[in-house]
């Protein structure tokens, strides 16, 4: 059922080479030069097995009739729910209960449900006749259960995932933007509390904007006044909290904290992606990779294997060949006429692109490590399957184009 | 609202999010670049495990048996090597480590090559020096100076550190153990290991080539090593190293000397032997053949082998027959003319000339085979078993060391399964009830035994370990309950049993009349065991000393070399006569050594040691990796 003048083939060539990109960028990860020899992991050649599955699930994903996709979600998105749940019953994993292993296959029931959280969430919103503050309570809703379940878990790099898409859902669906800035400001307010000044600048900046989106002054007074409370309020909850719960915080903020943790390895990677330079160390001859220092540096650490030995050419390279995807990607969005559709796009594009910036940050030391993989180039079966099928459910909808409305 | 407006907004976000990415990069890699290549060409910033240092073993008066002492251990850098061939012909040349060898440790390795592997240790001081120029080439292999074991005499209790192997690194990965580390193989150090240990500490490397901080941390987080426990033992150096030079040249066997107070060991030999240091080293194909030649040095005689108790097992015999009321101190049995018949069988007396008909204290004396053949034939068998299995002589003692021995005495069943009927067995039983025939005992059950009668009836599990020193004072009964019960016996038996030793060494044509002791009363029995080892008799003798209360208990056991009386008595006489000789200076209490004095330990000397001591652990956490269940 592709339609071969609808069908975005650069769309899908792009993902292919992104695909390619990352097995490239795993052999070489992969590998450890000692003297002479070079040992080459397995994981190299499991990775092209995925990548092989993940293409033909898009596949056949894209060949699935639209109404038999759509009366899918609504039952695999329970079904992932309960997932959700059994999964805390799971023996931990390195301390959180994230992972259903099976024969030597790890499945992630968080991965899934980004995917599906998305789409049933495009669907509710996109309902006709619904007010703007409807949307963003129903949006929030939608996602409240299974970030709950992934915050149990723990898992606070995924939940994060969530909150941005339902923005970027939002968005697409035209809900006015100061109601997305109310949204945020709560957020802003705490981390403008660390330093006073950064409160009264945040305040002014947040009136300006509400006042140019014409609001009247009395929510603007209401949303300053709540949110000079927040900040003025942070500082008490702080010191309630206790030592080791502080320090906990303090080390995902600043992760340089925890110098034999979390600090190390970002410093690792910096290392590497720093020691590459312009031009890289060149294929397989990454020191730091060849060393080891980072354990696994196939999966979220990967691009510091990127940087190191094909330098900053490299990285450009890959940072071009991201931006021309997404590039892409917002186009889709816009072409798609079709509200749930076009939200469920939006949601899709945010995902990717968050995780795709907050990776690659971590590897340069920009935000904290939060366990968050490079989308088709990190390590990982069902990561690499729930993200090749999300692009292939934009392809899916640009193929349908027209066929309503 | 359009719908350009969200295009917009995510066209802005993806240009804001990508501009600051490259600008990132940009600072990172370009301006940056040669930086952080400096940092990564020499491996500055890496995480470092600082070594516990393990603890130390002593004996009751704080003398080192085994201690720690410097070392220079040669260490390699996988990641770093730039040609194996050459790397592999220089430490063939100068350490003996063939290719093979140094591949297996690399690709062990492989995932964490940054990590020093441990090549060698204890390098002589010479070698250090003499490859210290070539060593320039090598930028892969550094000398460390360390710590190593040291033991200072050869034994059997305290065992040896060995490298972790392949198959205890699965087991104790979780653990925090190193692929250089060590770990007990067996003796203390390997039931012990837990206390012993002590945990790893980690810290950050992150200076330049200068040695100044490239301050990519501004706190300092590392993690200090808690070091393992100092075991004190009741093993007294002194007694050891005299049971150890009185030992007869070129003989096999052992003796163990333990305290009757406390059930503790005193003095543990077992020959031949082997100096536990040899294997800290490489071990070289001569050391090794040695190791496992016929007189097997590595044998622990004391508690991995069973031996045919002969007449030592006598008492056990006497008791039931006291016990269930068979006879009393007066009651004479069959007369011995050499021997008895037993249905058409002549059981032979190990005096030809016959004893004639005696009580069952003259029977110790002279140690009358005739006198327990027949007192066993008027009972049942499984009587003697359950007698055998009360006296601590077939279940192994649980002494605080690993692959300890049980035992062996038949009951009903086991002659059903072999021979299919449980009656008329009078043949076997007239065997079992002088300690021949299937009976087996490991010589510590036999000590462990003899202690028991000198401690009026209560059984006491022999063990080595006091109490630990250094980060936390645990005493023995903290870290392991030591087991204890009170023989079944009536005052009376205990009574008669212990006149009959007495006999054995002081009465007119006692066994043992060589042992004398002035200034002790001495009790023991001899025994001459036949076995298939060979054509002479294993030589026994188990005994003990009570000056104003019973002191020590000595146990003599010599493979295949004659009579108890005239081979094993003597030594253990020498042994109970230099501990008289010497009662003051073996009973005076020992200062504790200032490194593991607390202020408490000043005003109130040893006995606040144990007071003193941190809460009761967990009784899992303490259990050592060694024990069984």
């Amino acid at each position: 059922m592709i339609n071969r003048k609808k069908f975005d083939f650069v769309l899908a060539a792009y993902l292919l080479a992104l695909i390619i990109f990352g097995c490239v960028a795993i052999y070489t990860a992969s590998c450890t030069t000692i003297g002479e020899y070079t040992t080459v992991a397995s994981n190299w050649w499991k990775q092209i097995i995925f990548a092989v599955i993940a293409i033909g699930c898009t596949i056949v994903l894209i060949r699935l009739p639209m109404p038999i996709f759509d009366i899918l979600i609504l039952p695999l998105s329970i079904l992932n729910i309960l997932a959700l749940i059994a999964v805390l019953f799971t023996q931990a994993i390195h301390g959180s209960h994230r992972w259903f292993s099976l024969m030597g296959i790890h499945y992630q029931p968080s991965e899934s449900a980004k995917l599906l959280t998305i789409i049933m969430t495009a669907r509710v919103i996109s309902k006709e006749h619904l007010s703007e503050l409807r949307q963003i309570f129903y949006g929030l809703g939608m996602i409240a259960l299974p970030v709950a379940l992934i915050v149990i878990e723990p898992d606070l790099g995924s939940t994060l995932v969530f909150g941005v898409s339902l923005l970027a859902m939002l968005v697409a669906a035209d809900v006015p933007l100061f109601y997305l800035l109310l949204m945020v400001s709560p957020i802003v307010s705490i981390v403008s509390s660390v330093w006073w000044p950064a409160i009264i600048i945040w305040i002014l900046i947040l009136v300006f904007l509400l006042y140019r989106s014409g609001l009247s002054w009395v929510p603007i007074t209401i949303a300053s006044i709540s949110n000079i409370f927040i900040a003025l309020f942070m500082p008490v909850f702080w010191n309630g909290l206790k030592d080791y719960q502080q320090n906990r915080i303090l080390t995902f903020v600043d992760p340089l904290r925890d110098p034999l943790g979390a600090g190390y390895q970002i410093i690792q990677a910096k290392i590497a992606v720093g020691s590459g330079s312009i031009l890289g160390k060149g294929w397989l001859q990454g020191t730091q990779k060849n060393m080891n220092f980072l354990p696994v540096h196939h999966t979220d650490f990967i691009f510091s294997v990127i940087g190191e030995e094909f330098g900053f050419v490299g990285s450009m390279l890959l940072l071009l060949l991201f931006t021309l995807f997404f590039l892409r990607l917002i186009r889709a969005v816009g072409e798609i006429k079709v509200p749930e559709r076009r939200i469920a796009s939006a949601g899709i594009l945010a995902y990717l692109m968050f995780q795709t910036f907050i990776n690659i940050g971590m590897n340069i030391g920009l935000v904290p490590a939060t366990g968050i993989p490079l989308p088709f180039i990190s390590y990982g079966g069902s990561n690499l399957l729930i993200n090749t099928l999300s692009v292939g459910v934009v392809l899916k909808y640009l193929n349908e184009r027209g066929f309503m409305k | 609202m359009t719908k350009s407006v969200s295009t917009l907004v995510f066209r802005i976000t993806l240009g804001v999010l990508l501009l600051v990415l490259v600008v990132a990069l940009f600072r990172l890699q370009v301006v940056k670049g040669a930086y952080y290549q400096r940092i990564a060409e020499s491996n500055f910033v890496r995480i470092r495990r600082i070594i516990a240092t393990r603890g130390e073993i002593y004996d009751s008066k704080y003398r080192p048996i085994a201690a720690n002492i410097p070392s220079q251990n040669l260490y390699l850098t996988s990641g770093k090597i730039a040609s194996t061939e050459r790397l592999a012909a220089f430490l063939l040349r100068h350490f003996g480590i063939s290719a093979e060898e140094l591949k297996e440790l690399v690709f062990q390795q492989r995932f964490k090559s940054y990590e020093e592997i441990l090549l060698a240790v204890n390098v002589p001081y010479e070698t250090v020096l003499s490859l210290s120029e070539r060593l320039d080439r090598f930028p892969e292999l550094a000398f460390r100076v360390e710590t190593t074991r040291s033991y200072m005499y050869p034994n059997h209790f305290t065992g040896y550190l060995g490298r972790i192997d392949q198959k205890e690194y699965q087991l104790y990965r979780d653990e925090d153990y190193s692929l250089n580390g060590y770990i007990g193989k067996t003796g203390l150090e390997r039931y012990y290991e837990v206390l012993l240990r002590g945990k790893d500490g980690k810290e950050i490397v992150q200076v330049d080539a200068q040695g100044r901080s490239l301050e990519f941390f501004r706190e300092d987080t590392s993690i200090e090593p808690l070091n393992g426990l100092s075991l004190v033992l009741s093993i007294d150096n002194d007694l050891q190293n005299y049971a150890d030079g009185i030992f007869p040249e070129g003989l096999k066997g052992c003796i163990v000397v333990s305290d009757v107070k406390t059930g503790g060991i005193l003095a543990y030999v077992s020959k031949p032997d082997y100096d536990p240091n040899v294997f800290l080293q490489r071990i070289s194909p001569e050391q090794w053949a040695e190791l496992n030649s016929s007189s097997r040095p590595l044998l622990d005689r004391i508690i991995h082998a069973t031996y045919p108790p002969g007449s030592v097992y006598k008492p056990v015999t006497g008791a039931e027959g006291l016990e269930a009321g068979l006879i009393d101190r007066h009651t004479r049995l069959a007369s011995c003319r050499g021997g008895l018949k037993i249905g058409n069988r002549f059981f032979r007396c190990w005096s030809s000339s016959g004893h004639g008909s005696l009580d069952i204290v003259n029977a110790f004396k002279v140690s009358c085979d005739v006198f327990f053949y027949d007192l066993i034939n008027k009972a049942n068998l499984d009587n003697f078993y359950r007698m055998a299995v009360a006296c601590g002589v077939v279940n192994k003692t649980g002494i605080d060391l690993p692959n300890e021995r049980n035992g062996f005495y038949p009951d009903s069943r086991y002659y059903q399964k072999k021979l299919g009927r449980t009656a008329g067995l009078a043949g076997y039983k007239a065997n079992l009830a002088i300690g021949q025939g299937e009976v087996l005992t490991t010589p510590l059950q036999i000590n462990a035994f003899f202690a028991a009668i000198a401690r009026n009836g209560l059984w006491v599990q022999p063990h080595l370990l006091v109490k630990t020193m250094g980060r936390s004072k645990l005493a023995r009964e903290e870290v392991v309950p030591i087991a204890k019960h009170k023989l079944p016996w009536k005052p009376s038996t205990l009574q008669i049993i212990q006149d009959g030793l007495w006999a054995v060494c002081n009465a007119p044509g006692g066994t043992a009349r060589v042992v004398s002791v002035a200034g002790a009363q001495s009790y023991g029995k001899t025994g001459s065991a036949e076995n298939f080892m060979g054509k002479r008799t294993h030589a026994w003798f188990s005994g003990y000393i009570v000056k104003d209360n019973p002191e020590i208990v000595v146990t003599v056991f010599l493979e295949n070399a004659g009579g108890g009386g005239a081979m094993a008595a003597p030594i253990a006489n020498r042994i109970f006569n230099y501990y008289i000789g010497n009662y003051a200076r073996i009973k005076q209490p020992a200062v504790i050594p200032p490194q593991f004095q607390t202020p408490g330990d000043l005003d109130t000397g040893d006995a606040a040691a144990t007071e003193s001591a941190e809460p009761v652990p967990d009784p899992a956490e303490t259990t050592p990796a060694g024990t069984e269940p």
